[in-house]
């Protein structure tokens, strides 16, 4: 089977350079609040030269290139189009698997057998989310996921490469140990000390080597390196069991607020278990992910007796763990997750307490209440204190309602400014994305 | 730069090949027109989509307009105010 990777160039601020023409040959970075810090969502290529790139704080950005504009992001507007570029691939091929919100594995089917024949249909997809979205993309054409991954950032933007094994080789084994595909800074630092400097050398290295250096994982990375992958290509219809379900949130000012912080973790706890219900899996392993200041990340978990997807037996695991690992400096990203999760049909039934039986049929109708009217309808007290704290509302529309009297209650202004209108009415909350 | 909004607008639109597109619409008192729809997304709200628009008007300025199907009712979601002067900021 030929597969494509298709990987939109610079996808976020290339979106807002499409749907915002004076945008259009500048300079363009995505980011959460631009009013606030934080860091680069996405940079697009007029602001590459100036060393701007994903991940750098807000505030680096600025200094290396403040002529460019900055836009905050919209997560739901990105998901939106994905969802339309996943469409546009299976009208080529049933076999669409993505990858992440801006890539995704198309594999052709039988009667497609030369890398010329895929190469025709990588072109036309090309050319067909130019016509459509305005959009850029790169495609990297090959015998399995690993060629056609590697092969796509070969030649960036709307660039295609289509390589067989052997020409796999003539590429990539001159290159950097790093630019293989799940070889990253750690490893490839362990494999340099080793003498491996180069995807060639990897291919080249003796078993006994990798396997004392790297275990069971080190001949697959040899195998790796010869552009050898059985990876299956599973279309998205079909689905794969989800291995652990979270949320995370860059808070939008370093907090060392404990009401606020516990606020935020109760909102993420429920998010968290609300998915999970939503898409019918129980978990039991409670992992909470803390980042500093100064960016020091630490993660840590809890395996819970039983299985659940209650946020009231999620956040109290979630609190415990804040409270036993946190050290009071100010925190910049928070996030919660559920493992070891299995399918809420399939899991040992715990048996109920007297009461419980109300609480979940409590749970039921607000959730019946929520996927009616949406997220903001209904939501767990302690994460309003926390909202109005930060005068920062990530729920949308309804709690903005909501929270409108407390503003004026604060004194603020008796009819909000239209200014204060934008910070009470903001409906989305960019910085927090599943992890 | 962008200003999130979420402002109530009129609008006038038209249903094209079984899609709603935005022509024009009223906002701070005045009348902007929409040259060009340079992109489309939704997103889900409970049981309702809401559909957005990002549109250039014809005096060249960009915006975005969301169609909320529950009113129904328009509300202009995101404007450009002009350019972002990053250096001034934090």
């Amino acid at each position: 089977m030929m597969i494509l990777l298709v990987d939109m160039d610079a996808f976020f601020a290339s979106v807002e350079q499409a749907h915002h023409p004076h945008l259009r040959g500048k300079p363009v970075i995505v980011c959460g609040d631009p009013g606030r810090r934080g860091v680069v969502t996405a940079a697009s290529y007029e602001a590459r030269p100036f060393g701007v790139h994903a991940g750098m704080r807000l505030q680096e950005a600025r200094r290396l290139c403040p002529q460019a504009e900055y836009v905050e992001g919209d997560p739901a507007k990105y998901v939106g189009l994905s969802l339309q570029l996943l469409d546009l691939y299976t009208r080529y091929t049933p076999d669409v698997e993505p990858f992440s919100v801006d890539e995704a594995f198309v594999g052709l089917g039988p009667e497609v057998r030369t890398l010329e024949q895929a190469a025709v249909i990588g072109r036309e997809i090309q050319r067909e989310i130019d016509r459509r979205f305005g959009l850029g993309a790169s495609i990297g054409i090959g015998p399995n996921k690993l060629v056609a991954k590697m092969a796509s950032g070969v030649e960036k933007p709307r660039g295609l490469t289509a390589l067989d094994p052997e020409g796999f080789r003539e590429v990539f084994w001159p290159r950097d140990i790093q630019t293989m595909w799940g070889v990253g800074p750690k490893l490839a630092e362990r494999m340099r000390s080793l003498g491996i400097k180069t995807v060639g050398e990897l291919a080249r290295a003796p078993d006994h080597l990798l396997k004392a250096a790297f275990g069971i994982i080190g001949p697959q990375l040899r195998e790796c390196a010869w552009g050898e992958d059985d990876t299956p290509l599973v279309p998205y219809h079909r689905g794969l069991d989800a291995k652990s379900m979270g949320h995370e949130v860059t808070l939008t000012e370093d907090c060392d607020d404990r009401a606020s912080l516990e606020g935020t973790l109760l909102r993420l706890a429920d998010q968290v278990a609300r998915r999970m219900r939503g898409e019918g899996y129980v978990g039991r392993t409670v992992t909470l992910k803390l980042r500093d200041h100064r960016f020091v990340t630490v993660l840590r978990q809890r395996v819970l007796p039983d299985f659940t997807a209650e946020a009231e037996r999620i956040y109290p695991v979630a609190l415990a763990l804040l409270h036993a690992n946190w050290n009071g400096a100010a925190v910049r990203l928070l996030g919660v997750s559920v493992s070891q999760l299995a399918r809420a049909a399939d899991a040992p039934q715990r048996e109920l307490f007297a009461g419980e039986d109300r609480s979940q049929r409590l749970r039921e109708a607000l959730d019946r209440v929520r996927d009616r009217l949406g997220e903001a309808s209904v939501v767990p007290l302690g994460t309003l204190v926390h909202r109005r704290r930060l005068a920062h509302v990530p729920f949308g529309t309804l709690s903005s309602r909501a929270l409108a009297p407390a503003k004026r209650d604060a004194g603020r202004n008796a009819r909000p400014s239209p200014r204060a209108r934008v910070r009470a009415n903001r409906a989305r909350d960019p910085g927090e994305v599943p992890p | 730069m962008f200003e999130s909004l979420s402002d109530p607008i009129d609008v006038i639109g038209a249903f094209l090949e079984g899609r709603i597109q935005p022509l024009r619409f009223r906002w701070q008192g005045r009348v902007v027109r929409v040259r060009k729809v340079t992109g489309q997304w939704s997103r889900r709200e409970g049981q309702a989509v809401l559909r957005y628009f990002a549109v250039e008007s014809a005096t060249g300025e960009s915006y975005e307009l969301c169609y909320d199907p529950r009113g129904p009712s328009w509300i202009l979601a995101r404007a450009w105010t002009g350019p972002s002067g990053g250096s001034d900021r934090a």
